[in-house]
């Protein structure tokens, strides 16, 4: 049985790890980390709950069965990343917007399509981690040790 | 209307439509078409129409068309019998659309790496087309035989390509033809290219999968064994005989392949009972005409080759739709269980005889011509060669005239025919007729043959064929032929014995049971390997590491050491470097050691963290952080998998001791691969980086990308497609295991 301090600590982990999963995916760009890792940073944040809550715990207090979703939604943005450019005439994934030009600011992140894309690849990381993580701990009936 | 009679209507009219259109190319004095296809490989997507595109293309268009007719009324028969359903027929019109298309690729390809590609395409629908009986273990086998002859020998097409591309920096073959001076270079290749041909157009000692595929329904036999698959063969030995014949070695092999297969082929005929081994069989004898005509070479082996194809394959599908159509009549396969048919069913007698004649090279057929022109090139070539002509032409008029007297004349046998579709009987009609015709106004078919002659031979080739009426050494010879022929048959009782005698031998120890030993052979290595790898979890990662560490050892065994393996002095900048590794060993060292789970899983990740403290500690923070995120997930996926496991399992296996042999093997087995490991990753640091300039390139425009992380900017910018495709991979994956685990608890 799960220590009830085990318990505790993992339940609290999970808001700073989504936290700096954020982070990571957008200082990305500009520093250390991107939307790869910072997927798996969140999903491991989500791992954690499972091994030391159970996955009852887990899907009541979590959208789980929304990640599915995420991951879809994740990959439609890189393929639409992908083809918006060619729609407007230039060539796969082309850059936007273009070089020299100025991009939109929020803060001090820079709005451009490849941070889309990098968002895209977090989506899609951490929406495709949590269902694999959720349908190997959904033991079938009778299976319990 | 039906799935398989909507698929028969669309490969008749795709047939139809093929032969049209190259009718209209051919007459339009043929075409190009040259797209680049890979420009870093210099390989484009050259077509072109050129003499011998349109005799082979044409004869598979137009042989195409009459056999999907006839399929069309054939298949529904044949899978009612099988009591399977109709629209099973649509996989076989499919497939054999596959083919023409192939076929059409193969014949007017340019490049040799296109031309390799449509060859297999034609390995690929005819092992379809073969096993279309699936239920049928014999004919799965002998798709299976098929495919692994010509595919594997399609292998040695690919080298001799290879050979030719390495030595002339082409794949171009009028280029080639251009540059290609002779020499081992182009012996060898003309060699490895000439292996590939004769095993698709089943030559010895290649021969024995024809008789095999007849396990394949008739149409596909009519289509893929007469003017297709093994058509295809000859086609390739032609399309690259101007490259052959600088070599005078290889035509004299090709020479002797030809003859042999002719007498090989021609034998075996004599002593077949089933309609259609007779004819394959005698599509082996048939072929080895044209490979020796091929290996003749010069002007009359070219035309004679050429012609020869073109009258062979009208004549010989409209004799394997012939035996269909008889078994389909009488329910008999073989030639003892039929006779006498001819007043019966008339018309296909009259068709089926027409083409025998063309085959047996009667006069006022196509294939008299098709035979003068043999004899004509053989004598060319010398008195021995031109003996053994005759004697060919003798044994195919032997067992041509078995085949259709046997059916035709003599006692009527195996009761009345049942009545079947027109469909059945006049594409044989037709193609019986085209012969007959070719006979009279052989013009056309002639200057047909010339332009691919002229293809084949490389240089201009004349082609004149007209009936002489005197004593002029060709028609001797053919006279010579029908003698010897009617002699063979009138003793063909005496030759009954010799002949069982030499299809046991050819049974007993012939190339198909060299095949079968070296099949059963692979067969039993394999599952050996796999029973080794898979004995044990040790195994297994035994399997990966052993090979990978021999590999390793060779390279580094092979590459030159000098300034590697020194030992140099140690930076006190290092010194944290230095800790960390050696925090890094201490835990790799730990892992041997320690016995609990989870002190297992906690040594290995100390392993990893020490390693990502070095990789931050060289300047690579984004390894570091992978490498971070990698030893988590895995520390927690094994603390997770700890958590489903039976307590009691886990508890055995810390109490059970290694025993026996794996006790050393297992040590020894880690120790050496680490020792390889060590050796060149030492080997690979002591050098210096080489400078790389895509590199440079990247770190450079990372500011115009808006971004100041280049591993970042190159992941979601520079090689964005590349991220994309490992994304979609990852979505895949988990639809993956979504279903197959779902699928195991039986939720969705």
């Amino acid at each position: 049985m799960v220590s009830v301090l085990t318990r505790m600590v993992s339940r609290a982990l999970l808001a700073p790890t989504l936290m700096v999963a954020a982070a990571v995916l957008v200082k990305g760009y500009a520093d250390v980390g991107d939307g790869f890792a910072a997927g798996t940073i969140a999903a491991l944040g989500v791992l954690l709950q499972y091994v030391a809550l159970g996955r009852e715990h887990v899907v009541a207090a979590l959208p789980i069965a929304r990640a599915p979703v995420l991951a879809m939604a994740g990959l439609s943005v890189g393929v639409a990343i992908l083809a918006l450019p060619v729609l407007a005439g230039g060539a796969p994934l082309e850059h936007w917007p273009p070089s020299g030009d100025d991009p939109v600011y929020v803060g001090s992140v820079e709005l451009i399509s490849a941070f889309a894309f990098d968002v895209g690849v977090f989506a899609l990381v951490l929406g495709a981690a949590v269902t694999i993580i959720d349908v190997v701990a959904a033991r079938p009936a009778g299976e319990h040790p | 209307m039906g799935l398989g009679r909507r698929a028969a209507t669309a490969a008749i009219t795709t047939a139809a439509g093929t032969l049209l259109a190259l009718a209209w190319g051919w007459s339009a004095g043929g075409g190009a078409v040259d797209v680049a296809w890979a420009p870093t490989w210099d390989l484009r997507l050259a077509f072109e129409l050129d003499g011998l595109a349109a005799l082979y293309g044409g004869l598979a268009a137009a042989v195409g068309l009459l056999v999907f007719i006839y399929a069309s009324a054939y298949m529904p028969r044949h899978l009612d019998h099988q009591g399977r359903s109709r629209d099973e027929a649509a996989r076989l019109h499919g497939a054999m659309v596959l083919f023409l298309v192939a076929m059409l690729g193969l014949v007017t390809a340019q490049d040799l790496i296109l031309l390799f590609v449509f060859w297999d395409l034609t390995a690929v629908a005819s092992w379809l087309l073969i096993g279309f009986d699936r239920q049928d273990r014999g004919a799965r086998l002998s798709a299976l035989m098929a495919l692994l002859v010509t595919g594997v020998s399609a292998v040695a097409l690919l080298v001799g390509i290879l050979v030719l591309r390495a030595e002339y920096g082409t794949t171009n073959l009028p280029e080639l033809l251009e540059i290609a001076r002779p020499g081992a270079a182009v012996t060898v290749a003309g060699a490895l290219i000439a292996v590939a041909a004769l095993a698709k157009s089943a030559q010895v000692p290649f021969h024995f999968w024809l008789p095999r595929a007849m396990a394949a329904p008739t149409p596909v036999s009519a289509y893929l064994h007469s003017a297709a698959m093994v058509a295809a063969g000859v086609f390739l030995l032609s399309r690259v005989h101007p490259l052959l014949a600088r070599s005078p070695e290889l035509l004299d092999a090709l020479l002797v392949v030809g003859l042999a297969s002719v007498a090989v082929g021609g034998l075996l005929a004599m002593a077949a009972d089933g309609l259609k081994r007779l004819l394959a069989y005698s599509t082996i004898s048939q072929y080895g005409y044209v490979v020796a005509m091929l290996g003749i070479g010069g002007e009359a082996g070219a035309a004679g080759a050429c012609f020869y194809v073109l009258a062979h394959a009208l004549a010989k599908s409209a004799l394997f739709m012939t035996a269909g159509t008889v078994t389909e009549a009488t329910g008999q396969r073989g030639l003892s269980g039929v006779g006498g048919l001819g007043r019966r069913m008339p018309l296909l007698a009259a068709g089926s005889a027409a083409a025998a004649a063309a085959i047996a090279a009667f006069p006022a057929t196509l294939g008299f011509f098709k035979d003068e022109l043999y004899f004509k090139a053989a004598l060319e070539h010398g008195d021995l060669v031109a003996v053994l002509a005759v004697a060919g032409a003798g044994l195919t008029f032997a067992y041509m005239a078995r085949f259709w007297c046997g059916i035709f004349l003599g006692q009527a046998r195996g009761g009345e025919p049942a009545a079947v579709e027109r469909r059945l009987v006049w594409p044989v009609c037709v193609l019986g007729g085209l012969g007959v015709i070719g006979g009279v106004i052989v013009s056309p078919f002639a200057d047909l043959a010339r332009d691919a002659a002229v293809v084949t031979n490389g240089a201009p080739a004349e082609l004149s064929v007209a009936y002489h009426l005197d004593a002029r050494a060709e028609n001797l010879m053919a006279l010579a032929a029908y003698a010897t022929g009617a002699a063979l048959l009138a003793g063909r009782r005496l030759l009954a014995a010799p002949l069982a005698f030499v299809e046991r031998i050819s049974d007993r120890v012939g190339p198909e049971r060299a095949y079968g030993v070296a099949l059963r052979g692979l067969n039993r290595a394999s599952d050996r390997l796999h029973q080794l790898e898979v004995r044990d979890l040790r195994a297994r990662v035994a399997a990966v590491i052993v090979p990978g560490a021999l590999l390793v050892a060779l390279a580094v065994a092979l590459t030159p050491t000098a300034g590697a393996y020194v030992v140099g002095a140690v930076p006190a900048a290092d010194t944290p470097l230095v800790v960390a590794l050696a925090v890094c060993a201490l835990a790799a060292a730990a892992v041997t050691t320690v016995r609990g789970h989870l002190a297992l899983v906690l040594a290995l990740s100390g392993v990893g963290f020490a390693l990502a403290t070095t990789y931050s500690l060289v300047g690579a923070p984004d390894v570091a952080l992978v490498a971070v995120l990698i030893e988590t997930i895995f520390a927690l996926l094994f603390v997770g998998v700890f958590a489903l496991l039976p307590r009691d399992a886990l508890r055995a296996s810390v109490a059970r001791r290694t025993t026996g042999s794996k006790r050393v093997r297992d040590p020894v087995i880690a120790v050496g691969s680490g020792l390889v490991t060590t050796l060149v990753v030492w080997g690979a640091l002591s050098r210096p980086l080489p400078a790389e300039p895509t590199a440079q390139r990247q770190f450079e425009a990372v500011d115009a990308a808006h971004g100041k992380d280049v591993v970042t900017v190159i992941l979601a910018d520079f090689r964005g497609l590349d991220t994309l495709v490992e994304i979609t991979v990852v979505a895949v994956a988990m639809l993956a295991v979504t279903a197959l685990l779902r699928a195991r608890t039986g939720r969705w």
